[in-house]
């Protein structure tokens, strides 16, 4: 056999057993699988909201915070970081409103989301510390969803399903497809306790657990996913609640999207380069989180190599195969060129790709969102197909960033 | 504070290796099975047409014994030749499917000295029957990577076509596959003066050799 279809049938394989991995877990847990622990203590909440340029939306944000359903909020600390269109104006009028609003006005533009962040924790009085993204938007249950989870000592911290709240171009919803994928398979990975990541639109943290890591790696493009590979290398478990949610905006064009993928990708790439002695130490982070981020980051770049192999040989292919035909006179297409024949591997692919489609169907039916409108009967296909195959693209981009330094947040 | 490699769930990894390993076992064994059923096709196929081939032999020793009747060993070899074409296209279209056995390249070879036996039994009834039709021989790289050889290829597989389609039963076409591993066809290719580097190379009336590729009129003027 080839060395390509071996390559294809190592991919098949790992894609195989993730699936199935992620199936049984599921199976093994569907009883439970929205379950919030309910509480009798009052833990008291900090907010802390970093700002930079969210004049459209951070009045929308501090209102859902001060809807949400629980009545032990201590304070909503806004670190704008010296944000150049009308968001400070925006915090003064709210902050009329809103007495428990504290507005903290850097004096110099600290440049990411991680410095306005650790500024505010300067400020926090509560047990328990929520941070939001500025143009996030907690549901109003979400506290009463998430609390009940630090009644087990060793938690450090919460994390909720984060869904897309613009979902009306093609851009906008791919995503929220992605986005509900994504926080099924986040909350599957809570029961083998291999939750990587604490999305900044909403976490809830241990102020013990986020205070005792030092806050947030300024130096890190997603010091969300930074700082739970910390807390999880001290030991402390992560949790998800399913049954709520906070919606964010996720970007509406193409340039913008690229942008925010690629400040993942380095934020991973520093994650990865930071917690490189963890490989094999440290539970379920060394075991787990990063053999994963490792092996997914050479799948990609096996897959874009094998990608580009095939192109270019197939386009060398066609162009020869024209160049021929045209001399000899014969057709460049005939009927007998559809008569297609395809191998087991092809048979194999039409499986997997069926197996990935009846997955984010039960993935739909599972989070109860509307499975059988136009949008998502057009738009599964074209996820699983062109969508998921972007990203390895993106890989290199940001591996190439990451590499000659330009971390740069925005 | 203790940190715990598994909190809970924590066979899951080796059911899901467990299965997964099933499944892909499980789907292996369908790739074999489905390859199997295709040499089996193809291994039928050539068994009833190395019978026909038997049996035209047989028919020209018969003759031999008595007067020799061309028209109908000259009908029996170009039915036989139009016949083991089809076939061939069959198989071509199995092998490039092929992944996981080689069983069809067995089959190929196998084939491929049928179609030099069916050479060797043409140039026989011509020279007996001083036959008009003419044996085209398109002798090919089988299973090169090169993608200039297999641009060629292609381009003279539909060339000889339409040059059938033209010509009818004025020729015999005849493709034999070369891997350097068919003394037989070594044997012929160098009774032809043909290397292995020329090919693909298409052998008229076992004089004209056309190397480039070429328009189907211009093939059909060396038959004037």
């Amino acid at each position: 056999m080839d060395v390509l279809p071996i390559i294809y049938l190592i991919y098949m394989f790992i894609s195989l057993y993730m699936l199935n991995f992620f199936l049984i877990i599921y199976f093994k847990n569907r009883k439970n699988f929205f379950d919030s622990p309910e509480t009798t203590k009052k833990y008291s909440i900090s907010f802390v909201v970093p700002a930079y340029n969210e004049g459209k939306t951070i009045e929308d944000t501090i209102k859902h915070i001060f809807d949400i359903d629980y009545a032990h909020i201590k304070q909503v600390i806004v670190v704008n970081d010296c944000s150049t269109d009308n968001t400070k104006q925006v915090l003064q009028k709210l902050k009329k409103k809103y007495k428990k609003l504290i507005i903290i006005n850097n004096k110099i533009n600290l440049g990411n989301a991680a410095r306005s962040q650790n500024v505010g924790l300067k400020y926090v009085k509560g047990d328990l510390i929520a941070i939001v993204d500025g143009d996030s938007f907690p549901a109003r249950d979400s506290l009463k969803k998430m609390v009940g989870f630090f009644d087990d000592p060793k938690v450090g911290a919460v994390t909720v399903p984060v869904l897309a709240r613009n979902r009306e171009k093609f851009i906008e919803k791919l995503q929220a497809l992605e986005y509900i994928a994504i926080s099924f398979g986040r909350k599957l990975l809570e029961y083998v306790d291999a939750i990587y990541v604490t999305p900044g639109p909403l976490a809830l943290y241990r102020k013990e657990a986020l205070l005792g890591i030092g806050g947030f790696d300024e130096d890190n493009l997603t010091q969300d996913i930074e700082a739970t590979w910390d807390i999880t290398s001290r030991g402390w478990d992560r949790k998800m609640a399913l049954s709520t949610s906070v919606t964010s905006q996720v970007p509406d064009k193409w340039g913008v999207w690229w942008k925010q993928r690629r400040r993942w990708n380095i934020g991973g790439l520093q994650c990865i380069w930071k917690y490189r002695n963890s490989l094999g130490r440290h539970g379920m982070l060394g075991a787990f989180i990063i053999p994963f981020f490792v092996l997914s980051l050479f799948l990609g770049l096996i897959g874009l190599g094998i990608f580009f192999y095939l192109l270019i040989t197939n386009i060398i292919s066609k162009f020869l195969y024209t160049r021929y035909s045209i001399i000899a006179g014969t057709p460049i297409v005939s009927l007998n060129d559809f008569y297609l024949t395809p191998s087991f591997l092809n048979y194999l692919g039409i499986i997997m790709f069926l197996l990935g489609f009846a997955y984010l169907i039960l993935i739909l039916y599972a989070l109860k969102e509307k499975i059988f409108v136009k949008e998502n009967i057009l738009n599964i296909p074209f996820y699983l197909i062109v969508y998921l195959m972007i990203y390895p693209f993106v890989l290199v981009d940001s591996i190439y960033h990451w590499w000659f330094g330009s971390k740069k947040w925005r | 504070m203790e940190i715990n490699l598994f909190k809970s769930n924590k066979n899951v990894f080796w059911e899901a290796l467990l299965v997964t390993i099933l499944i892909f076992v499980l789907g292996v064994i369908a790739g074999f099975v489905l390859e199997n059923w295709r040499t089996s096709n193809i291994d039928y196929l050539y068994v009833n047409s190395e019978l026909n081939l038997l049996d035209v032999k047989v028919q020209s020793e018969i003759y031999g014994i008595g007067d020799f009747d061309c028209n109908a060993a000259i009908n029996e070899n170009i039915n036989f030749a139009n016949r083991i074409y089809e076939e061939a296209n069959t198989l071509e279209k199995y092998q490039k499917a092929s992944m996981l056995t080689e069983d069809l390249i067995v089959s190929h070879k196998k084939y491929d000295l049928l179609r030099t036996l069916l050479l060797l039994n043409s140039i026989k009834i011509k020279k007996e029957c001083n036959a008009s039709y003419s044996n085209v021989v398109y002798f090919y790289r089988f299973r090169d990577k090169n993608p200039d050889i297999i641009a060629k290829e292609s381009v003279f597989s539909k060339l000889l076509v339409q040059l059938k389609e033209k010509m009818g039963n004025e020729i015999l076409l005849i493709p034999i596959g070369f891997d350097g591993n068919v003394s037989s066809v070594k044997l012929i290719l160098d009774n032809y003066n043909i290397s292995e580097n020329e090919l693909p190379v298409i052998l008229i009336n076992e004089k004209i050799k056309i190397k480039d590729v070429e328009t189907v009129e211009d093939l059909m003027k060396y038959f004037d």
